[in-house]
């Protein structure tokens, strides 16, 4: 049983034939060819997924890909030319927060949430902001400095 | 160009006048960040090519017994299958296993765990396999199932394999015990107890194969492509040569990756390529890989310490028991590595230990960072804990004057050298941790809140050691337009080794890593370099990188001589040129150097081979140098108690690890970050459970690991630098180690602020509360 | 799970139609975070899935009229977060949607899907129980309210019949002196399904040394079923807020709960946390209100 529906994906419209049981992470990887969404549990526990739905962070593995139809859905790839994500990824590359970076574009999506709200986030801030995505290799300080290098000057 | 760009092109050049070492000891951009933070499409899954079909593993429902029955016929007819392969469609063994010939494919008749692979179900689409599969009904004839190595190994106990439950056994015989324990003054003897870990690799185990030129072509996530190449030739009973595998950029591993579980995904995917002439993608999502990949062993140990009353270490006995569940994979050098390891970081006369490798019918159990290291050190450092309780001296005191340092010897025998740098670790992180205040303080607490510290020392033999010839290659090739690329057999997943051995050829080449390029590892280009296991990748590939390097620029000093009008033993190389030493203003690029090479066709490729000293060792009585050289380490964590629920935090760490020679300082830190906080999820929050032999939580929302909010908000780091024998530039490795100490340094502090001895990980707070209830008030120190 | 069906209605009455005279086995989701896993993990399989996701309109909204809170079903946890009227002797319910998961997780979960589900591990069903909440329930037929405390009666088992939807959660603010508390423990710190959770509702008599109510309400009270401790209520109402008092309380808790053991942690150490709680929640609130 297949519906039609149409996600603005990164700015564009995109019509796709989904059926009943497709998760939103189904149709960004699968669909749309946006690799950067990761599963990693597939029960909602580990936040690889994590993609912004109408402006806020979600598990993409838990949203049904009907429950989107006319949602605006960002992904990393889709902030390629933000000034803002530019940075983070820099200070990313630079404080060695990506080391086997499976869970990078999440931690990168958190990231570049916090800093639209916050140009000199605490560290608990921060910590709260990724609390819902799982790295296993970082031990999360590294991030946790790229984060903050990331935040100041960005762009509110 | 900048001032600042100005300024390190002259300290680069001066370094290089004065022969310096370049580039090593800096923090320089890893060559795989890029594509990372960019999210770009290079893991296994990424790489799906259109017309692929699925595979989907299913596997045992019961822990042991023969299977009588296999009803396939709902999976085959379910829309969108093309077939059910189980052990009939195997080309050539039924055979899955690391070292000991142990374990099946897919297991038939016999099922020893709920973990063993009965079959795949091969669809068009993934959910189509993963409903086919559970249409799939089995029917068994129970056996008699165990799920406690102490029942293991009693007599009349079912024997698990045909050959018996032990697996492996191994001894040490260093002095004489019983003469030690009638010269202590006191004697202790304890048993301490260590849980199933999962890796949790944030990427499960994943495989691809494509049916190419009469044979096939594997992709995957792994740690070694060259012993997935064997197995899958094996299962195919194909030539290796017609078995080509690459290693995919690796989303984690942390060791099962290099156990069985990627020789099932690919093999699998293999056989099914082969079969239905498709490529083929065999995937395991989070439940299937907690369930069927390798985990850490579950370890029983028993220790008997003699001491004298001064604080002296005179005999201790220990009773070493590993659970390797249903098969031995790597549990065979795991109980090395733990046996040689048993009074850790110590100097004591008198050695007995005797250690059993034991089936049992639980999931199996094989690789995880640390490697028996964890297991051991948690049961010493806990048993001086006590130790140093019974005798009234400070914890610190009694561990400095038992400590490993230049001249002493250890449990093999080996006798310490220079390279030891444990006294500098312990002195940075007694200082960094405020210990001697702060335990003096700790002793008058009031209040429900309460603190403690505890301390853990490391003694991690380097490498492979007794577990095999320690060997690796790479290749460096001088490409036309002066990329530098590197290939080796050996694997990143995240440790950034890989980046760290392109650093050694980079300082040698005097070229910055950004000219560098890395190839994936590939069985078709690349030799075989051992697994990439044991941290061994900067000591075993960091010295092939190296020689590699070395005869290259040996090579291009006469071109650029030439070119520089000057003699070959002025030349110096330093950040992308050439330039004379005695006149430095006068330079040649890179790009100039390698064309004028090419033009007189010098041989710009070359292969780097290592293969670490023999590693002697008497087996009989484990006595003998199993280690060429040593990393260090010690560990300071401070604890804060809420004793009415025994609900605990970690508020601070002080770790230093004596790592020879940081290649690269922020890859170091990383590995000592990730490594503690991963042992602090041993130490503290994390049990794979088993009920009567099923894996009652393969997921992550009830195995719990570390997230943001659970790392200590204080936490210091020191990296000594005591230069080792064995790696390049004095290197020692760093990947493993920090893992191992965290386990027993919070067992510690939790005692010194609670008076509770938790004897079995993890610590939670339900054990320090009802230990408390038990104790009814505290021990004085 | 192919099989699956997902109906999206136009609107609730279109959706309560469905439900109405559907006969296959159908589940309402709304975020999915507590039925997407459990039907991944296969421990429920319905046939049919209703989508009520886009009701915003009728379902999201936090309003307070004369005195009396209503919250949507759709209310998200971040909007409780977000929202200015959970403060002072409502904060109650900010403690636990902070302790409530991780920010996805908060972003999407809602008030309805967590009382639907009746499990213990939903994070707000004590703090509503505890809140004398009532959640009304629609059908095509009409509309009931049901009091929290009836409104779960087994594990993972409510009063709803399958032609009913959970519309709304509403509560009065607790009158007079009052304070309410939370406490939460799980394995770690956040992210995390809890061992125990327990929430307090304390209202003190004119002296301020009083108790004149109390209702306290756990994740699991018998087995695994959330639930008002009633004993330990009846038992605190109209005593003084004294030691003994507190002590003697702990002790009808303590035979009052009947818990299991499950990996997470043994039956006896859940009642020694809950005990616990209790102490530290009556303490907590009494502090507050300038009691003893």
């Amino acid at each position: 049983m297949k519906r039609v529906i149409t996600l603005n994906v990164n700015g564009t419209d995109h019509p796709t034939s989904v059926d009943a049981s497709q998760r939103l992470i189904d149709v960004l990887r699968d669909d749309l060819g946006l690799k950067s969404v990761k599963e990693g549990c597939s029960t909602g526990d580990c936040g690889i997924c994590a993609v912004l739905v109408d402006g806020k962070l979600v598990n993409s593995c838990l949203m049904l890909a009907a429950q989107c139809d006319g949602r605006r859905v960002t992904t990393v790839e889709g902030l390629a030319d933000d000034p803002t994500m530019k940075r983070m990824q820099g200070s990313f590359i630079e404080n060695n927060a990506a080391q086997c970076g499976f869970c990078t574009p999440a931690m990168l999506m958190a990231s570049w949430d916090l800093a639209r709200h916050s140009t000199d986030p605490t560290n608990e801030e921060i910590q709260v902001a990724i609390s819902g995505i799982l790295c296993r290799c970082t031990g999360y300080y590294q991030i946790i400095d790229s984060v903050h290098e990331g935040c100041k000057g960005a762009r509110r | 160009m900048s001032e600042q760009v100005s300024q390190l092109l002259d300290s680069l050049r001066a370094k290089a006048e004065k022969g310096e070492l370049l580039y090593i000891g800096e923090n320089v951009v890893r060559v795989d960040s890029l594509e990372k933070v960019l999210g770009s499409p290079v893991y296994t899954a990424d790489l799906i090519p259109k017309g692929t079909v699925y595979a989907k593993l299913f596997h045992s429902s019961i822990p042991h017994g023969t299977i009588k029955r296999m009803e396939l016929g709902g999976a085959k007819s379910y829309p969108g299958v093309l077939g059910v392969l189980t052990s009939k469609d195997i080309l050539g063994l039924n055979e899955s296993s690391a070292i000991l010939p142990d374990r099946q494919l897919f297991a038939d008749p016999v099922v020893r765990s709920t973990g063993d692979i009965l079959g795949a179900v091969i669809a068009e689409t993934l959910p189509a396999a993963t409903d086919a599969a559970a249409r799939i009904k089995v029917e068994y004839d129970l056996l008699p199932a165990i799920f406690d190595p102490t029942e293991s190994l009693k007599p009349g106990a079912i024997k698990i394999h045909p050959k018996g439950n032990i697996a492996r056994q191994m001894k040490i015989r260093k002095g004489n015990v019983d003469e030690g324990f009638s010269k202590s003054d006191i004697v202790i003897e304890k048993t301490y107890r260590t849980q199933f870990q999962d890796a949790v690799p944030l990427e499960p185990e994943v495989g691809l194969a494509i049916p190419e030129d009469g044979g096939v072509k594997v992709i995957g996530s792994m740690q070694s492509p060259h012993h997935t190449q064997a197995a899958v030739a094996k299962v195919l009973k194909l030539p290796p040569e017609k078995v080509r595998v690459i290693q995919a950029v690796t989303g984690g591993a942390f060791g099962p990756k290099s156990d069985e579980t990627p020789y099932d995904v690919c093999s699998t995917a293999a056989l099914a390529a082969v079969k239905f002439r498709r490529p083929v993608y065999c995937g395991m999502d989070r439940e299937d890989s907690m369930v069927m990949h390798t985990k850490r062993h579950p370890f029983v140990i028993s220790h008997k310490t003699g001491v004298t009353s001064d604080g002296m270490l005179v005999a201790d006995e220990s009773r070493i028991i590993g659970d390797t569940g249903a098969y031995a994979s790597l549990g065979v050098f795991v109980i090395v590595r733990a046996t040689f390891h048993t009074v850790g970081a110590y100097e004591v006369p008198n050695v007995k230990a005797d250690s059993f490798l034991v089936y049992t019918n639980n999931t199996y159990t094989g690789s995880l960072r640390g490697f028996g290291g964890p297991q051991a050190i948690f049961a010493i450092e806990s048993q001086m804990e006590e130790l140093a309780r019974k005798l009234g001296i400070d914890p610190l005191e009694f561990r400095l004057r038992n400590m490993l340092v230049p001249g002493k010897k250890n449990a093999t025998s080996a006798v310490m050298d220079a390279s030891c740098g444990l006294p500098q670790c312990v002195e940075k992180v007694v200082t960094s941790s405020g210990y001697r205040e702060k335990s003096v303080r700790y002793r008058n607490q009031t209040g429900s809140m309460r603190r403690g510290l505890g301390i853990a020392l490391l003694m991690h033999g380097n490498s492979l050691g007794p577990e095999g010839n320690d060997y690796g290659a790479v290749h460096v090739e001088i490409l036309s337009d002066g990329t530098i690329s590197v290939g080796s057999g050996l694997t990143e997943y995240g440790t950034g080794a890989i980046s760290g051995i392109m650093q050694v050829a980079s300082s040698v080449l005097g070229v910055p890593l950004s000219r560098f390029k890395l190839e994936r590892p590939d069985t078709s280009k690349h030799r075989e370099s051992g697994p990439t296991v044991a941290s061994r990748v900067v000591v075993i590939g960091g010295n092939a990188s190296k020689q590699a390097a070395e005869k290259l620029r040996n090579r291009l000093i006469p071109v650029a001589a030439q070119l520089l009008k000057t003699d070959d033993k002025d030349v110096a190389m330093a950040d992308g040129l050439a330039f004379d030493r005695h006149n430095p203003s006068v330079t040649v690029r890179w790009d100039d150097i390698v064309d004028e090479a090419y033009r007189r066709g010098v041989n710009m490729k070359e292969e780097g081979f290592f293969m670490a000293p023999a590693a002697p060792w008497d087996q009989e009585v484990g006595q003998g140098t199993p280690y060429v050289q040593y990393t260090w380490g010690a560990l300071i964590v401070e604890v804060e108690v809420d004793t009415d629920t025994g609900y605990y935090k970690v508020v601070g760490a002080h770790a230093a690890y004596d790592v020879g020679k940081a290649v690269n300082p922020g890859g170091v830190l990383g590995q000592i970050y990730g490594g503690t906080v991963q042992g602090l999820g041993y130490a503290m929050m994390e049990e794979l459970v088993h009920k009567d032999g099923v894996v009652v939580n393969p997921n992550l929302g009830d195995y719990y690991i570390p997230t943001s909010m659970d790392i200590p908000q204080e936490f210091k780091t020191f990296i000594v630098e005591v230069p080792g024998p064995l790696g390049p530039f004095g290197a020692k490795i760093i990947a493993e180690p920090p893992i191992v100490l965290p386990g027993a340094a919070v067992r510690n502090a939790v005692l010194n602020a609670t008076g509770v001895s938790v004897d079995d990980l993890p610590v939670t707070s339900e054990k320090v509360l009802m230990g408390s209830r038990l104790k009814q008030a505290p021990m004085a120190p | 799970m192919s099989t699956l069906e997902l109906y999206s209605p136009t609107d609730l009455n279109d959706a309560l139609r469905f439900i109405e005279h559907e006969d296959k086995d159908v589940a309402v989701i709304a975020s999915g975070t507590d039925l997407m896993p459990r039907m991944r993990k296969r421990q429920t399989s319905p046939s049919v899935l209703l989508d009520i996701s886009s009701f915003t309109e009728d379902l999201r909204y936090i309003r307070q009229s004369e005195g009396t809170v209503r919250l949507g079903a759709l209310t998200t946890v971040t909007d409780l977060l977000e929202s200015p009227v959970f403060y002072g002797k409502l904060s109650i319910i900010r403690e636990a949607a902070h302790l409530f998961g991780a920010p996805q997780v908060r972003n999407v979960a809602t008030v309805g899907g967590n009382v639907c589900s009746a499990a213990s591990s939903e994070d707000l069903i004590p703090v509503f129980m505890a809140l004398d909440a009532r959640a009304k329930l629609i059908s095509a037929n009409g509309e009931r309210t049901v009091p929290l405390k009836d409104f779960i009666v087994g594990k993972r088992k409510t009063v709803m019949k399958s032609s009913e939807i959970l519309s709304e959660i509403a509560f009065d603010p607790p009158e007079g002196h009052s304070w309410t508390a939370y406490e939460k423990l799980g394995r770690r710190n956040m992210l995390i399904i809890a061992m125990v959770n327990e929430a307090l509702v304390l209202t003190l008599e004119d002296d301020l040394s009083t108790i004149r109510s109390a209702r306290v309400a756990l994740n699991r009270v018998s087995g695994k079923i959330p639930a008002l401790a009633s004993e330990t209520n009846k038992f605190l109402a109209g005593k003084p807020l004294a030691p003994d008092t507190i002590s003697q309380a702990q002790n009808v808790l303590a035979s009052e709960l009947t818990l299991t053991d499950d990996f997470r942690g043994s039956g006896a150490y859940r009642t020694e946390i809950a005990q616990v709680y209790l102490k530290r929640l009556l303490e907590r609130c009494s502090r507050k209100l300038g009691g003893p």
